[in-house]
């Protein structure tokens, strides 16, 4: 059976899945001072009920390595980067050890500068000696060519605890991102990896023998030996949870959207075809853009606790957030308050809203019951119009062919999905806001550890072959190699894909349930002089975020 | 972390399904690496600048500037159509201020798109600037645009688009037309009867640098366009004065074309040529973005660059001053017009132009009717080596009643005499567009 657990910000939840549906849940605060007792608390909870053997998958879903970078108990890094031409790279520092070398890559992979080794070796000397024991080695077009970040781990060998390398992230361009995402990843290594011990620990302790697996920000799955090495990659998959939630228990085919309406805010995800849309470069983890794949979402400031203004000109809710709603004891009218007041829901105490409402209504001349309709239609309004442009957003993504130009495929969502506590409220004032088809899913306590526990592995390569230089690198899996010159499409096509399943295999996965997908697949003739020269080519495929097909039906509701 | 001074947006479109013939300057490769270097800097996540994606123009939209014979269709592609309707993205960007300046990075180029259209020269069909421009014009009312092209080889079809209008600004700068393709722009070169000044040349010997160019632009680009006051400024942003471009004899570097955008502080730029695609383009396109959005470039340079090795000689220094002295003189008192005959009212000029990429030649009569009330009536009697004689009468924009008037008598009358294969007529005044074949 699959057991999942999502931590979260209020709750932890956790849920045993076996073939005939679920099999055990439970729903505990979450203790943010540790949250291993969380998942000891949690796991105890469904071997009580099932017992350590029948646990086959375990899947995780935490916010420890958002913790600990948010609350600055990440470890200091020491980070080499080379830029060479281009936008300095100073704009991307970050901490008090960074150090740009000299050395440079150009876009076709070309060493056009030596990197400067004495200046590294300086500059990692100073930092043992300052005791830094992570490090990050960043060079421009390293995923082109990665001998110099190599040559900087080289130095490190034997004398740090990690070593994050640019290149081995992802196979996208971004130099700025790429240091970012290396660098928060030596940041989390320690306290990511002394998590991992102890969750380890736990499930041994506890009888278990489950494969473990952490969910990642796309909404996929990868097992904990391999987070330990890229905890990065762990970030910040709570939102990808109640997605993949929503997935497991609806049977999702068309496009649609899915609003997720909570405390302080709305997010709103989008599918195509029945599959999340992943962000199109990566996600951003404290303000720095990253190469972090995730679910594409937007977030809106409208929610239940948001608090309701009152002006002569205009009634809103949100964005801000000053507490609970009036009716839990709270100072200020929130959404929850409006809809109170206007009988749609009977939260704590129905008086407090209307006292609070009739405080903020009467010094502009309003009725309460005037500014509870106003507010819930501009929270209904806020969301209606976000999502429009969040469509539309979609929908203008920039092409590079003529082809895609003119026959590109839009995004035309036929239902929208409400989740979350207002969301049978206001669904049918959303009905009459939208013109596709509101839906409210039965209401699940623990979707997202649901979520969690169903979903499949996901992974992306990134090949890239010029066949002019003869050299082929597919970075994420750490393959540089030379290339024949008559290397072709079709052949990276194959190789890329071989190299996915490959790896899928090697961590475990079950490759059958992962299908594999090209999504980028081009190849330019290249001309020197009048000659043809070679070919560039690129190739990327990916294993899509989904949920594992065996236990889906299991879990599935008529949404 | 960084933040556009100058809000920019990007129309991005390379067209990597489009090529002329597969080893020809313009081909799907033509921009890719431009686009790994712009990724790999991080451009687009840079705040205040922001990708767009380009617009299709509609035939309308190249009618409204063109001659095209036998029609529209017939000498564009749709690649033409993404490409000017790029540059329209790039304009109306800045016309709604989603964005301070806008930037189309598309192909194929347009600057050697005449007035007249009968096939595809220097890689160009129809001139995505002019069709940028005259949509504005269209939607926006009479704007004063001055437009400044940077490309390497003379921007001739520019010149002859804007030849009779006082409120287009024309200012090329390209390597000498003795030396290099189309082999015309001297600094006679200024303008029809009624728009004499508004047209303005600067050839520059091989072998200027950066010196050379920041010097003419300072001298005098910025006052001629001090002078015209104009609402907007245009660059068309050729970028093959580079010194390792293939197909040109220059020695302009990509800190150079970086320190000429931020003098010139255009609002739109449009690219146009450049063929050194590995190791121009990228750096090239990197400064001049970041120049636009207003950003520190201090440190673009091409790989292993030596200022040095490419600085222009002492010779071509005092040439250049020399030349930019007396092309002051000449536009601020021009003689009167160039070439062409007074006969009946009217001023005619003879061209026989030859399109190399399509190897058409045609032989061309353009005749402006000099009206006392406005720019007058404008009449193109065209034949070439793949349409027989045909022809096209613009009424422009602010033409008095009597020119319009004219207009339709002479489209009417050419209609009747049945020598003409294709007629045309353009009248900006009630924005009427009209073509007929005989």
């Amino acid at each position: 059976m699959l057991c999942g657990i999502d931590v979260g910000g209020t709750h932890t939840d956790a849920v045993l899945i076996g073939p005939e549906g679920v099999v055990a849940c439970a729903k505990l605060p979450t203790n943010h001072d540790d949250l291993l007792a969380s998942i000891r608390e949690a796991l105890s909870s469904i071997v009580a009920v099932a017992g350590p053997a029948a646990i086959d998958r375990l899947t995780l879903s935490t916010t420890l390595t958002t913790n600990a970078i948010i609350e600055g108990t990440a470890d200091a890094v020491g980070i080499l980067v080379s830029g060479g031409p281009g936008i300095d790279p100073e704009v991307y520092r970050q901490g008090g050890h960074y150090h740009v070398l000299a050395g440079a890559i150009d876009h076709r992979g070309r060493e056009t500068a030596a990197i400067d080794l004495d200046a590294a070796k300086a500059a990692v000397d100073a930092w043992l000696t300052q005791g830094l024991r992570a490090f990050a080695a960043v060079t421009k077009f390293s995923t082109r060519c990665p001998d110099q970040e190599l040559a900087l781990r080289g130095l490190l060998a034997g004398r740090a605890d990690c070593v994050s390398l640019g290149h081995e992230f992802s196979g996208r361009l971004g130099f700025g991102r790429r240091i970012a995402t290396a660098c928060l990843n030596s940041a989390v290594w320690r306290v990511y990896n002394r998590f991992c011990d102890a969750v380890e620990q736990s499930v041994a302790d506890l009888g278990m023998t489950a494969a473990i697996n952490v969910l990642k920000a796309d909404g996929g799955t990868m097992p904990l030996s391999v987070s330990r090495t890229q905890p990065v990659q762990s970030i910040l998959s709570g939102p990808a949870a109640s997605v993949m939630g929503i997935i497991a228990v609806c049977d999702i085919a068309e496009d649609s959207v899915i609003l997720d309406i909570g405390g302080t805010t709305t997010d709103i995800a989008v599918f195509a075809a029945g599959a999340p849309l992943i962000e199109n470069e990566g996600i951003a983890i404290d303000g720095r853009p990253t190469l972090v794949r995730a679910l594409r979402t937007r977030s809106i400031g409208v929610g239940g606790d948001s608090a309701v203004t009152v002006s002569k000109q205009a009634i809103e809710v949100g964005p801000r957030r000053f507490g609970p709603p009036m009716a839990l004891g709270g100072k200020v009218p929130t959404l929850i308050d409006a809809l109170n007041v206007q009988n749609v829901i009977a939260v704590g105490d129905p008086r407090a809203s209307y006292q609070g409402l009739v405080d903020a209504a009467t010094p502009h001349g309003f009725e309460p019951e005037e500014v509870a309709e106003a507010a819930i239609l501009n929270a209904v309004n806020q969301i209606r119009s976000e999502v429009a442009a969040f469509v539309r957003e979609i929908n203008d993504r920039p092409v590079y062919t003529i082809f895609e130009l003119l026959e590109g495929r839009q995004v035309r969502p036929t239902r929208v999905y409400v989740m979350g506590g207002p969301a049978l409220a206001l669904s049918a004032l959303l009905q009459d806001a939208f013109s596709e088809e509101v839906v409210v899913p039965e209401s699940f306590a623990v979707a997202n550890a649901i979520g969690a526990a169903l979903a499949r592995p996901t992974f992306s390569v990134e090949l890239f072959a010029d066949t002019a230089a003869g050299r082929l690198t597919i970075p994420s899996l750490g393959v540089a190699r030379s290339v024949s010159g008559n290397y072709s499409q079709a052949a990276a096509e194959g190789e890329a894909g071989a190299s996915l399943r490959d790896y899928l295999a090697s961590i475990g996965a079950d490759v059958d349930d992962a299908p594999i997908e090209t999504v980028e697949l081009s190849s330019f003739p290249m001309v020197e002089g009048q000659e043809l020269a070679g070919y560039n080519i690129r190739v990327a495929c990916q294993v899509r975020p989904g949920v594992s097909g065996a236990y889906k039906q299991a879990v599935s509701k008529q949404c | 972390m960084l933040k556009a001074r100058h809000p920019l947006g990007i129309v991005f479109f390379p067209a990597y399904d489009w090529a002329i013939s597969p080893t020809h300057p313009e081909r799907q490769e033509r921009l890719l690496y431009t686009q790994d270097q712009l990724r790999e800097e991080g451009v687009f996540d840079i705040p205040g600048i922001t990708e767009l994606k380009p617009d299709l123009a509609t035939a309308e939209d190249v009618a409204r500037v063109h001659f095209c014979f036998p029609d529209v269709p017939a000498v564009t592609t749709t690649s033409h159509l993404i490409s000017a309707g790029g540059a329209i993205r790039a304009a109306r960007t800045v016309m709604e201020k989603e964005a301070e300046r806008a930037f189309a990075l598309v192909r194929p180029p347009g600057h050697h798109a005449m007035k007249v259209v009968h096939g595809s020269r220097g890689f160009c069909n129809i001139n995505i600037e002019a069709v940028m421009v005259e949509w504005l014009r269209e939607r926006y009312g009479p704007l004063r645009v001055a437009i400044v092209d940077t490309d390497c080889h003379h921007g001739d079809g520019t010149q002859d688009v804007y030849w009779n209008d006082p409120d287009t600004l024309f200012i090329s700068l390209h390597q000498d037309g003795r030396t290099l393709y189309p082999g015309t722009g001297f600094p006679l070169e200024l303008g029809g009867p009624r728009a004499l000044g508004t047209t303005v040349n600067v050839p520059l010997p091989p072998g200027t640098s950066d010196q050379g160019f920041l010097f003419a632009m300072r001298e005098v680009v910025m006052p001629l366009i001090e002078d015209f006051k104009p609402d907007l400024v245009i660059n068309s942003a050729g970028q093959d004065n580079h010194f390792s471009d293939p197909i040109t004899d220059m020695a302009f570097s990509a800190q150079g074309y970086a320190q000429l955008t931020e003098l010139l502080g255009a609002d739109i730029a449009v690219l146009e040529g450049g063929y050194a695609i590995q190791g121009a383009l990228p750096y090239v396109n990197l400064g001049l973005v970041l120049s636009m959005a207003g950003l520190d470039y201090s440190h673009v340079r091409e790989p292993g660059f030596d200022p040095a090795a490419v600085r222009q000689s002492d010779k071509v220094t005092g040439y250049i001053e020399e030349v930019c002295r007396d092309i002051v003189k000449e536009v601020r008192h021009p003689r009167g017009p160039g070439k062409g005959e007074t006969v009946g009212g009217w001023f005619s000029r003879r061209k026989t132009l030859y399109y190399d990429t399509d190897a058409i030649t045609e032989y061309q009569t353009e005749s402006v009717r000099l009206c006392d009330h406005c720019r007058g009536v404008v009449k193109y009697e065209t034949e070439s080596t793949r349409n027989p004689l045909c022809l096209g009468v613009e009424a422009p924009i602010g033409a008095c009643e009597r020119c319009v008037d004219e207009a339709y008598r002479i489209y009417e009358a050419g209609q009747i005499k049945g020598e003409y294969r294709h007629l045309a007529l353009m009248d900006r005044v009630g924005k009427n567009y009209l073509s007929f074949t005989g």
